[in-house]
């Protein structure tokens, strides 16, 4: 139940909620105090959200959904007239709304921190927890002058970003046989060759001998050669070999995907390892990544990271860790969690957003905010 | 098949033309002019009430042209009483304006996306999109396939040397989709992370990872003036690599990029014909093409015939 106790009528409202540790209310009082304003003829209604929370789930992994771009269509349903947000998990995020969005960054206040805080932050190396956080990882090496290094291969952690989950889909019943290519065959008895191919094709068939030459005999009978010269005509005087026709000759099932064991790709020996990340929930594969850096020779090992939620039991692994130091910032209330572990350390970033507030509602530019921000960031 | 109608947009006829030969069916009917004004003009040959309709448009050549003639199909379909619109958009228009990363900076994908929807859109298939999250620029469904599958076939069967290669990202933002690739040929990867100044312009380049002696393949989703790639070639020679291979989704090569190419010491450069490729291999020997026109006619048909499609993201169609 919200009650907005005083008149917003024709007033500019800002509505400040972040995503904290019970998530679903947080975002469900905001949409209401949204819409308690948009009834109340607000004139805007400018959501101030630090952390927005599922933009881990912006993109769509089988027959997933995309939860991010549904809370963007909510929220401006809700009648959020302009969003100011900070760090999001992907960029492309800002295109999942269609309001204008403001996606301030943390990294100036991280990156004073290293410079303030890392004696010697010269001999260090920023790494890049996964390859997927590469960019953010260069974004810092290059305002540091530093290297980057790249760890690859974990134990899977509950927010794997892989479309790797083995698939039942091929025998539902709903594959029916692909049907010849039109006009080079009579089409009627090599249907039945088609068809029995096919289903050796199927997931789960062994490429075999049999397969292999089935799809030769199968390919023949399709008259490949008229497929090839009609290739070379369209082609002009390209020669045909240049061309690798997936439609033609079989491709094996691959086998799922399997992550290889955890290594650094770069050199760490002799340096301070920074790893930088836009957010630290379950901090395992941190920890992993920790032994792994120090195995290699990292001699303090710090990790940076713009929304601490260090959910479960975080503290203690973190205190239990390589870990020498983490650094968030308050975008994310973290009090809790930094009673049980004195590694964690939080860097004040509300300063940005009453600045943010500030231009926005006096209508100056925003870009002066931005002045540090290299496009990888 | 019964109530499909493809048709082709001027971008790629070749692709469609394979498309439909594989489905055994024949294109449908339409003209495509422009009026003395360069105003763009379509007539839909053939009825479509109640039919399925796809319609073929790479984004690619004249990109403006192609995305309004592509609209206006799209448009002409549906207040034909077409039951479904569906696009096929091997390369998504203007895929690389996907975020604002610096001031003011428009967010043109999204753009595209809307106003395909208004167009009257119902679906669209396309492959490889620069960022995934494009997905969640639109309102309605979005097959997004992968050419990942036919980029390892390609390597196994035309790299002998594959399995002591080495993956190489020409950019920090494309290592995720270079460790997948590493992953499934069971190799190592390495990347080159630079400091840009300006789009399109590189300048400092940064090897991470040791390629001395190996095999080093390229791999990115789309290369334009192969800039990045022909100085990460250099790079890479530089470093050791024996021999170096690039493999790219969407090969625009625009601009110089055919004579850089060819000044390059690239042992090959391939692209998939989801733009066509035919004169870039006229006019450069080291192009090589990967022909992914059965997958898009194979995820046409399961669209049409409502079956799964998610088979297609994990294999390439026999």
């Amino acid at each position: 139940m919200v009650e907005i106790q005083e008149s917003v009528r024709s007033r500019t409202v800002y509505i400040l909620q972040t995503g904290s540790k019970d998530v679903n209310n947080s975002i469900m009082e905001l949409l209401v105090m949204a819409y308690a304003c948009k009834t109340s003829s607000a004139r805007n209604i400018i959501g101030v959200i630090p952390y927005l929370p599922y933009s881990k789930q912006s993109k769509m992994r089988k027959r997933g959904c995309i939860v991010s771009k549904l809370l963007a269509k909510m929220m401006c349903k809700a009648g959020l007239t302009h969003i100011i947000t900070m760090d999001l998990h992907q960029k492309e995020i800002q295109g999942f709304f269609d309001c204008p969005v403001d996606n301030l960054r943390a990294s100036p206040f991280l990156l004073n921190y290293i410079v303030e805080q890392i004696p010697d932050y010269r001999n260090s190396v920023i790494v890049a927890k996964d390859p997927a956080s590469c960019k953010r990882a260069t974004s810092y090496a290059e305002r540091l002058r530093v290297g980057i290094a790249v760890i690859h291969g974990e134990a899977k952690t509950r927010f794997d970003d892989d479309y790797e989950d083995a698939d039942e889909d091929g025998d539902d019943g709903r594959t029916s046989p692909p049907p010849l290519p039109a006009r080079q065959q009579g089409r009627l008895h090599s249907s039945v060759s088609m068809s029995s191919f096919m289903e050796r094709s199927e997931p789960g068939a062994e490429p075999g001998p049999v397969t292999a030459a089935a799809a030769a005999a199968a390919a023949l009978r399709r008259g490949r050669p008229r497929l090839r010269s009609a290739a070379s005509v369209c082609f002009g005087e390209v020669d045909p070999s240049r061309i690798m026709s997936v439609g033609v000759t079989g491709v094996p099932m691959q086998a799922a995907k399997e992550k290889p064991p955890i290594s650094v790709v770069g050199d760490v020996g002799g340096r301070i390892a920074i790893m930088v990340d836009d957010m630290i929930d379950d901090v395992r594969s941190f920890v992993a990544a920790a032994e792994m850096l120090k195995e290699r020779g990292a001699y303090k090992i710090y990790v940076m990271a713009t929304h601490g939620l260090l959910s479960a039991d975080a503290p203690r692994l973190i205190e239990e860790s390589a870990i020498d130091e983490v650094v968030v910032t308050n975008t994310v209330p973290h009090d809790v969690q930094k009673i049980h572990c004195h590694k964690i350390k939080t860097v004040d970033v509300s300063i940005l957003l009453s600045e943010a507030i500030r231009r926005l509602h006096n209508k100056e530019s925003l870009s002066y905010l931005f002045r540090n921000i290299t496009m990888e960031d | 098949m019964p109530n499909i109608k493809v048709f082709s947009g001027s971008s790629h006829p070749d692709f469609a033309a394979k498309v439909v030969d594989r489905l055994g069916i024949d294109l449908g009917r339409v003209v495509t002019k422009k009026f003395s004004n360069l105003e763009t003009c379509v007539e839909i040959g053939e009825s479509v009430r109640g039919e399925d309709v796809y319609i073929v448009q790479s984004g690619c050549g004249e990109i403006n042209d192609n995305l309004m003639e592509l609209l206006i199909m799209i448009n002409a379909c549906k207040i034909a009483s077409a039951a479904r619109v569906t696009a096929v958009v091997p390369c998504f228009p203007y895929a690389r304006q996907d975020k604002k990363d610096k001031s003011r900076a428009p967010v043109s994908a999204k753009l595209v996306a809307n106003m395909l929807t208004a167009a009257g859109m119902d679906h669209i298939i396309t492959m490889d999109l620069h960022a995934s999250q494009i997905q969640g620029f639109f309102d309605l469904p979005v097959d997004n396939l992968y050419a990942e599958p036919a980029v390892l076939k390609w390597i196994k069967e035309n790299i002998s040397e594959w399995k002591t290669s080495i993956i190489v990202s020409p950019d920090a933002g494309g290592a995720k989709r270079v460790t997948s690739i590493a992953d499934s040929l069971k190799v190592d990867f390495a990347l080159i992370h630079k400091e840009r100044k300006k789009a399109n312009e590189v300048s400092d380049m940064v090897l991470v990872g040791n390629v001395t002696d190996r095999v080093a393949i390229l791999v990115d989703d789309m290369a334009d003036t192969c800039g990045t790639i022909v100085k990460a070639a250099d790079k890479l020679k530089e470093a050791g690599a024996t021999k170096v291979y690039a493999i790219l989704t969407h090969g625009i090569f625009s601009g110089p990029a055919i004579a850089r190419i060819n000044g390059a010491c690239f042992e090959a450069v391939v692209a998939t014909n989801t733009i066509p490729q035919d004169e870039h291999m006229i006019q450069c020997d080291k192009i090589r093409c990967i022909d992914v026109a059965m997958i898009f006619a194979e995820a046409l048909r399961r669209t049409h015939n409502g079956e799964s499609v998610s088979y297609l993201f994990a294999n390439v169609p026999y």
